[in-house]
């Protein structure tokens, strides 16, 4: 049997890179049973389509960015709310409380979750030093959600939407001066042509989320499904692991290409975190109950 | 069933659905149907739906409609014919005359719109009636218009070079920079082309022979200031940091109005045609965007263009012929499918290829939207034969051949940029 | 009945044209808020962040909307574009039938299309799905018009097909634009 499978990213992500070990995988585990296609790059279904194949069935199996359901449930997008967890640990103990709300989310539409994998750290890119959070004041913020958008508000910045192939044009005229992104995106997208610092603020890990279509992998038989949990489970494994990796390998390009790349000082991250936890109630009250649980459950 | 099977069935099937009449989108839609239905099981029906759904609603498309409507105020004010007559005098000498305002006035609007499809409707709106009412070659007006509108997509902004950049992860800024000099060169080769016809054919050019003192010139040359104030403001609120590219084409439209309202062409009537006429060749446009989205995707499924393209990879070919398969494979993609589609399906297993025989990929992008550019103007499927022959009422191969002159001058440009890459390279290592 | 249908494909066209009037007045008005800003940067030296929130989102909305609603006007304007190299070789009846049958084979292929959309639409309905921007809007709710306008489509089509059947000329014979002098 062949399986299409969409991704969003291009070939050179690692988690597409990732992905394509897992079908690599899945085929040498079921000896060629179970063959998986991976349509990189948006080629098969656009981004916001990839989650809505999969649930009717129209692809088996699809990879896309968790949060970006964050409209349908908050849950879907709890690993992007800023300073909540911020380092590789933390993200591992949020998606453990996360996991079994989202599984159910899922669940509810036909789908399963095969493993998730987060993006290294998300840094703060400007047009100039950023040393508290005064210095974000009246700067053209870009932002593409709610929850951003809510981030440069309360930081005092001026949020600007700016759609992702547009950004490097935004920023070389000022229509921009400032986003927030991983080191992955901002090396990928050679963002030394258009800013000149990196601020390591360690925001937030959001994931990406591979899932399969429930009928689909019922299908199966029973070895062929092991097989697949089996390198999901080895998948996510190394998809940490890569993305750890990621973070140090991506900083480094940004410095070898001219990008200042500074550590926060206290004071502003002080500030942020302060921004952060002024969030984290409004996630609350949108979040209600369900939301109270899965935080009590990251909390302990 | 085999590919080569399957290839012929839906060879053959666009051909009848194309012959019989059917509408193009609706053909498009049909090939991938029976590519679907043939090839995969996957739910066909809702499949098309998602891809209509996903590739209709889309934030870079949205400025086509603008900057149709744009040309349809215009057109319907006295500013294209004004800006006819201030040029004129000034063309007089230079052989193939107000021929070649089709190439330098495609060549400003690619700097604003990132389509081809866009730049053909708009200038094509402005310049047919114009040229044509004032006797010059159908051929050549249809011609010079479908090969320079491909501009759109290699002068900066461009949809296929952000496309290709995103899926490439090079740099859009980079590519933006190096579309510039063979942008220049494409201008260059085009408008020599049309000067060099209009030496040999002098009979077939009306004869706009008056000439006109210096002082009558520059009084005629006042009647080009309001289309000038609006390539001016369009640029100059992306360069201001105002405007994305695609809000720029807003920007267009409410200067159109503001000149029309000026000249005192807008009104009622006017305004409330020009909008629907919009519409109508926007809904055309796009349509077939959709019909060419559905088939793309049915293309990803069957996986056709993919092992074309890995049997090309299996060939172990050298630069050169490696460049050459490559050309020519993308040729003919580029007569069936859109030719952004092409890019996309086929870069996961072209990249690769590319880069071990050490091609540039900066140089390869530049490359890849020349060709891309040519299939816009190779029949059936081109989107630039599709607008004009919607302008002008002129059958798809009359337009065809009309274009052939401009395909081959692009193809000579391949070449160019082959022998020399620094075209390509050398303003973003500059960078 | 006749006057329906001319009302029904007016109003689909117009409202599609409403929906690009909307796409020129939201983006313009975002640039107008980006002008003021950079006004108030120069000034002030601080940005205010003047923004439609969600306006790329509505943008491509309305666009989808446009696109679709606009799809039966289209077709009987003569808009949509099609090859009559070969059927233009035939005599009036052969054409005649071929014409029926190209209009049956779009009917088919349309109606096909409006089916599924309108699955598409319950099925976002159904799952309560939002669309992912900074304004959560129901995503059927931008869904809709597009099914609709497949469905306007398809009912002119069964109406130039009657027409045709019947002996007429198709609604859209003859139109189309020609900025050619000849
Ligand atoms: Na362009
Ligand atoms: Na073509």
């Amino acid at each position: 049997e062949t399986w299409d499978m969409p991704t969003p990213y291009p070939d050179a992500t690692f988690h597409t890179v990732n992905v394509h070990d897992f079908a690599k995988d899945v085929a040498e585990k079921t000896g060629g049973k179970l063959e998986i296609k991976v349509h990189s790059a948006g080629s098969l279904f656009k981004h916001p389509e990839i989650s809505k194949a999969v649930r009717s069935g129209q692809v088996p199996a699809g990879e896309f960015f968790l949060s970006l359901l964050n409209n349908d449930n908050p849950a879907f997008g709890v690993d992007s709310l800023p300073f909540l967890a911020t380092s590789y640990d933390d993200a591992a103990k949020l998606w453990a409380a996360q996991k079994p709300v989202i599984d159910a989310l899922l669940d509810a539409q036909g789908m399963m979750a095969l493993y998730a994998v987060p993006w290294p750290p998300q840094g703060l890119y400007t047009t100039k030093e950023i040393k508290t959070v005064d210095d974000l004041k009246g700067l053209k913020f870009r932002t593409y959600n709610s929850t951003l958008e809510q981030f440069a508000a309360l930081a005092g910045a001026a949020p600007t939407q700016v759609e992702v192939p547009d950004i490097p044009q935004a920023f070389t005229t000022g229509q921009v001066e400032a986003m927030i992104t991983s080191p992955s995106t901002g090396a990928n997208s050679k963002a030394w042509d258009f800013l000149s610092h990196y601020t390591d603020i360690q925001a937030w890990l959001p994931k990406n989320i591979v899932v399969v279509n429930k009928r689909s992998f019922r299908r199966l038989d029973e070895a062929t499904q092991a097989a697949v949990l089996e390198a999901a489970a080895a998948a996510e494994t190394r998809g940490w692991e890569m993305s750890r990796a990621e973070t140090a390998e991506k900083v480094a390009v940004l410095k070898e290409n001219g990008i200042t790349v500074v550590e926060p000082s206290a004071e502003l991250m002080a500030g942020l975190k302060a921004i952060g936890a002024q969030m984290l109630d409004g996630w609350k009250a949108a979040a209600g109950a369900e939301g109270e649980a899965l935080l009590n459950a990251y909390q302990q | 069933m085999t590919v080569a099977t399957l290839s012929i069935i839906l060879f053959v099937l666009l051909f009848a659905f194309l012959g019989s009449g059917l509408w193009v989108a609706l053909s498009l839609l049909g090939v991938g149907m029976a590519a679907m239905a043939l090839f995969t099981d996957a739910p066909l029906g809702l499949v098309m739906a998602t891809t209509i759904w996903g590739n209709g609603n889309s934030w870079a498309l949205a400025a086509l409609p603008l900057f149709v409507w744009m040309g349809e105020i215009l057109f319907r004010s006295r500013l294209s014919e004004d800006m006819f007559t201030g040029l004129s005098p000034w063309m007089n000498r230079l052989p193939g005359r107000l021929l070649h305002v089709n190439i330098f006035g495609c060549g400003i609007f690619a700097a604003v719109s990132g389509s081809s499809a866009a730049t053909a409707a708009t200038i094509g709106k402005l310049s047919i009636p114009e040229l044509s009412k004032r006797g010059y070659p159908e051929k050549m007006v249809i011609g010079t218009l479908a090969g320079s509108a491909t501009l759109g997509l290699l002068i900066p902004p461009s949809i296929i070079l952000i496309v290709y950049g995103v899926a490439t992860e090079q740099s859009i800024a980079r590519l933006f920079v190096a579309g510039i000099v063979p942008g220049i060169l494409l201008v260059t080769l085009f408008v020599g082309y049309v000067a060099i016809w209009g030496m040999l054919n002098r009979d077939l050019l009306p004869d706009e022979g008056e000439r006109f003192p210096l002082r009558e010139k520059l009084r005629r040359a006042r009647r080009l200031l309001p289309v000038m104030g609006l390539i001016a403001g369009v640029i100059g609120s992306i360069y201001a940091g105002i405007a994305s590219p695609t809000d720029a084409a807003a920007v267009g439209v409410v200067l159109a109005l503001v000149l029309s309202w000026a000249s005192g062409s807008l009104n009622w009537q006017s305004f409330s045609e020009g909008l629907m006429g919009a519409m109508v060749t926007s809904c055309m446009i796009a349509f077939i965007l959709a019909g060419a989205s559905f088939l793309t995707v049915a293309m990803g499924f069957t996986g056709i263009p993919r092992l074309l393209a890995e049997w090309i990879g299996s060939l172990q070919l050298s630069t050169y012929t490696l460049l050459a398969a490559l050309t020519v494979f993308f040729v003919i993609m580029g007569c069936f499918l859109d030719g952004i589609s092409v890019v996309v399906l086929t870069t996961s297993v072209i990249m690769p290829m590319v880069q071990k025989v050490g091609i540039d990929p900066l140089w390869f992008g530049i490359f890849v939207v020349i060709v891309v550019e040519m299939s816009q103007i190779t029949p059936p499927v081109g989107f630039n034969l599709f607008v004009l022959q919607s302008l002008t009422g002129r059958n798809i191969l009359t337009v065809a051949r009309a274009a052939l002159p401009f395909f081959l001058l692009m193809l000579l440009a391949l070449a160019i940029i082959v022998a020399v890459p620094q075209v390509v390279t050398f303003l973003p290592e500059a960078m | 009945m006749r006057q329906i249908l001319t009302a029904l494909y007016k109003l689909s066209g117009a409202v599609a044209a409403l929906c690009i009037l909307s796409i020129a007045a939201v983006v313009f008005a975002q640039v107008c808020l980006n002008l003021v800003d950079k006004l108030a940067k120069l000034t002030t030296g601080q940005a205010i962040g003047l923004t439609i929130p969600s306006y790329a989102d509505f943008t491509g909305f309305l666009l989808a909307a446009a696109t679709f609603l606009g799809l039966a006007y289209a077709l009987r304007a003569g808009g949509h574009i099609r090859v009559t190299l070969v059927t233009g070789l035939l005599g009036p009846t052969p054409r005649r039938w071929v014409e029926a049958l190209v209009l049956a084979v779009a009917l088919g292929m349309a109606g096909y299309a409006t089916v599924y959309m309108g699955l598409l639409v319950a099925e976002s309905h159904e799952y309560g799905d939002m669309t992912s921007g900074m304004v959560a809007l129901p995503l059927w709710l931008v869904q809709l018009p597009v099914a609709i306008g497949l469905g306007v489509l398809s009912i002119a089509l069964l109406d130039d097909l009657i027409a045709v059947l019947r002996g007429a000329a198709p609604s859209y014979e003859g139109k189309g634009e020609n900025l050619l002098s000849e």
